[in-house]
């Protein structure tokens, strides 16, 4: 008897916890987490302004307003687990950009990208537009360097003179020391 | 009389018509490529026109974003990939009629129906924004403040796939916009002990990175899509007949779009849906939509386009943008040193006379383009992907660093790109981000004048009845996706009956 009530009981859990799994949007509630994790993380840095004189703030404290803005942001995150039911019964399929998983070569690209502003100090602002111009479209897979190649020295040089020349904005020359001016 | 003189004696310096057509052409390439969009050749041109003056760098701006929202529909009805998302409801129909071997109809319907749409909100925006100046100049802190709420809470209805996670955004670039030292104590706010937040984060490199950084990574991952072409042969103009017929789907879009622009937060897609749902209940041969009727491509066209000067309304007599591409265009106000607003208005019309007078020429201009060289901005989608992307990168690059001539406004751009496309596939848009971000700081001001003023009871900003009106239609724009949803249920009940 008492294994039967055990059984249904398990049964009962097993649907309660399937219910609750339907309710809640797995990987929205995992954003939810990290939005409520990173709310938390800002809400502590209020705590850490300077202190200031009531007189100076006229009761409007220079924490106040951005608490307001967390709150808010918190509030509206604990709603993101369960706004699949509502979207759903409207037909619209909020996981239809990201059920495939992010490409490798957007990664890559990413990867790419940051290593080429972190050699801007050494290789100055020219050469860091030669080398996006170069290295994205190979990544990319393109292979007619009768393109790449004329491509990656004249649209650079074409940029640098609009900006540089036209418009007198100081580009860095970097260690290379390549400069159009 | 005399500020329509002066504003068009700024208009027609011959820098400022070159500036302007280069926008519109500017602004049909960009629309017509599928991935490149407005907001994002605005962001991109915020940094190279700030050495301009004010006038020719607004202008050319309007006019990129008037021809950016045509320009969309080239490619919606020759390939079947709208260039942009207000041509979206224009593929559904464009592209059948041409497929059934008339590309060129289907490109005349979509000129003449844009530039009608176009002309017509411009007639009402030279009307509407002085006056809409005149009644906000009444305002006071505490009416302003709620009218910038009101703002944020259209975010709800803008377009894009979840209200909820549009409100995040927008309430997220709020936050962004409280970087820095605070206004009146001097306090550091979420600096980290870097030099450069204390100023605040720079608008443009966030603009940047978000629309042109997010949108490259997402390119990347659909580099060999192909996409069928139809040949474009030269564009055909409607004739009378065709236009008595269509009369009244363009007048109605006109109208519907425009007031869908002067909405806060609405921009141009929001109009062409509703445009094309609109021209389909009204017309009477309803089940030919989906084929290639000619309503189908005027209702959408002439409505995206009437939605772009109406969403200059806003923009410029209350400083609360009407879209996302105002938002840019807002930012670009402020960067030039102008506060947005009634008394941008008041003190300098023929400002206003020189943006609608640079409008109606990138109307004028796109007309010429569509009429004429349509044939050759299509061919602009056999540009490589895989270089017309680093391209893009290289202008983020320098025009985040133009600005400040800083590296670390290059990091800022790259960080919000990376951020920004990770947000956008979980379905949080950019453009409320940006319009929380330029929003942020008249939110903020208000707010702590408001209170100052009320003794820092809240509930005395409700003694205004403005206030109380801004508040009831925050309440009605914030529960307008549960309201949808019953009215859906509801015809839903009713079809099953």
């Amino acid at each position: 008897m008492s294994k039967e009530t055990d059984g249904a009981g398990g049964v009962e859990d097993a649907r309660s916890s399937e219910g609750v799994a339907r309710l809640l949007h797995p990987v929205d509630t995992l954003l939810a987490i990290l939005i409520l994790c990173i709310v938390a993380w800002l809400y502590y840095e209020t705590t850490q302004f300077e202190e200031v004189s009531d007189l100076l703030t006229q009761n409007i404290p220079p924490q106040m307003f951005p608490r307001i803005l967390l709150v808010i942001v918190a509030l509206l995150a604990l709603v993101m687990p369960f706004e699949h039911i509502l979207l759903k019964r409207k037909g619209k399929d909020i996981d239809k950009d990201r059920r495939a998983p992010v490409k490798r070569i957007a990664w890559v690209t990413m990867a790419a990208l940051v290593a080429i502003i972190i050699a801007e100090q050494w290789l100055g602002t020219l050469l860091t537009m030669v080398a996006v111009c170069l290295v994205i479209p190979l990544l990319w897979g393109e292979r007619r360097l009768r393109f790449v190649l004329p491509f990656a020295v004249f649209f650079p040089l074409c940029v640098a003179f609009l900006f540089s020349v036209v418009l007198g904005v100081y580009f860095d020359p970097g260690v290379a020391g390549v400069s159009i001016r | 009389m005399e500020a329509v003189a002066e504003g068009l004696g700024l208009l027609l310096d011959p820098f400022n018509i070159a500036l302007i057509l280069g926008g519109v052409v500017i602004g049909v390439l960009v629309g017509a490529l599928p991935g490149l969009s407005s907001p994002m050749a605005i962001a991109l041109l915020i940094p190279f026109t700030i050495q301009f003056e004010p006038v020719p760098a607004i202008s050319m701006m309007a006019a990129l974003y008037c021809a950016g929202t045509f320009g969309g529909s080239i490619t919606a009805i020759l390939i079947n990939a709208p260039g942009a998302p207000p041509a979206a409801a224009t593929a559904l129909d464009g592209y059948p009629m041409a497929k059934k071997g008339e590309p060129g109809r289907a490109l005349g319907l979509a000129t003449v129906s844009s530039v009608t749409g176009g002309v017509f909100s411009l007639i009402v925006f030279i009307f509407a924004a002085p006056l809409l100046a005149s009644v906000a100049l009444e305002f006071r802190p505490q009416e302003y403040f709620a009218l910038a709420v009101f703002a944020l809470s259209m975010l709800a209805s803008m377009s894009g796939r979840s209200s909820l996670r549009n409100l995040i955004s927008g309430a997220v670039g709020v936050l962004i916009g409280t970087i820095g030292l605070h206004l009146t104590t001097g306090v550091e706010r979420f600096t980290f002990d870097i030099p450069e937040l204390e100023e605040g984060i720079n608008f443009v490199p966030v603009l940047i990175g978000l629309f042109a950084l997010g949108e490259m990574l997402n390119q990347s991952q659909v580099l060999d899509k192909a996409f069928e072409r139809i040949r474009a042969t030269a564009t055909k103009l409607p004739s009378i007949k065709e236009l008595k017929e269509l009369k009244f789907t363009i007048l109605r879009s006109s109208v519907l779009g425009t007031f869908i622009g002067i909405l806060p937060a609405e921009g141009s897609t929001v109009a062409a849906i509703m445009g094309y749902n609109e021209a389909k209940r009204w017309s009477k041969k309803k089940e030919e939509f989906g084929s290639g009727t000619p309503e189908g491509i005027v209702g959408p066209e002439a409505a995206n386009n009437a939605a772009a000067g109406g969403a200059m309304v806003p923009t410029l007599a209350l400083g609360i943008p009407g879209s996302g591409s105002t938002a840019l265009i807002l930012a670009a106000l402020i960067m030039h040193g102008f506060r947005p607003g009634p008394y941008l208005i008041n003190e300098t019309p023929e400002f206003i006379y020189a943006i609608f007078g640079a409008m109606l020429v990138a109307n004028l201009g796109f007309l010429v383009i569509g009429l004429v060289g349509a044939k050759f901005f299509s061919l602009v989608t056999f540009v490589p992907s895989r270089l017309l992307w680093p391209a893009v990168f290289v202008f983020s690059m320098v025009g985040s660093y133009a600005y400040g001539a800083s590296m670390f406004d290059v990091w800022v751009m790259l960080i919000s790109g990376i951020v920004g496309f990770l947000m956008m596939r979980h379905g949080f848009s950019p453009a409320p981000l940006v319009m929380g971000l330029i929003l942020g700081k008249l939110v903020e001001e208000t707010f702590s004048q408001a209170m100052i003023i009320h003794d820092n009871n809240f509930f005395r900003l409700f003694e205004s009845p403005i206030v109380l009106l801004f508040f009831a239609l925050t309440l009605l724009s914030l529960s307008s996706p549960l309201w949808a949803l019953f009215r859906d249920r509801r015809r839903a009940a009713k079809e099953a009956t």
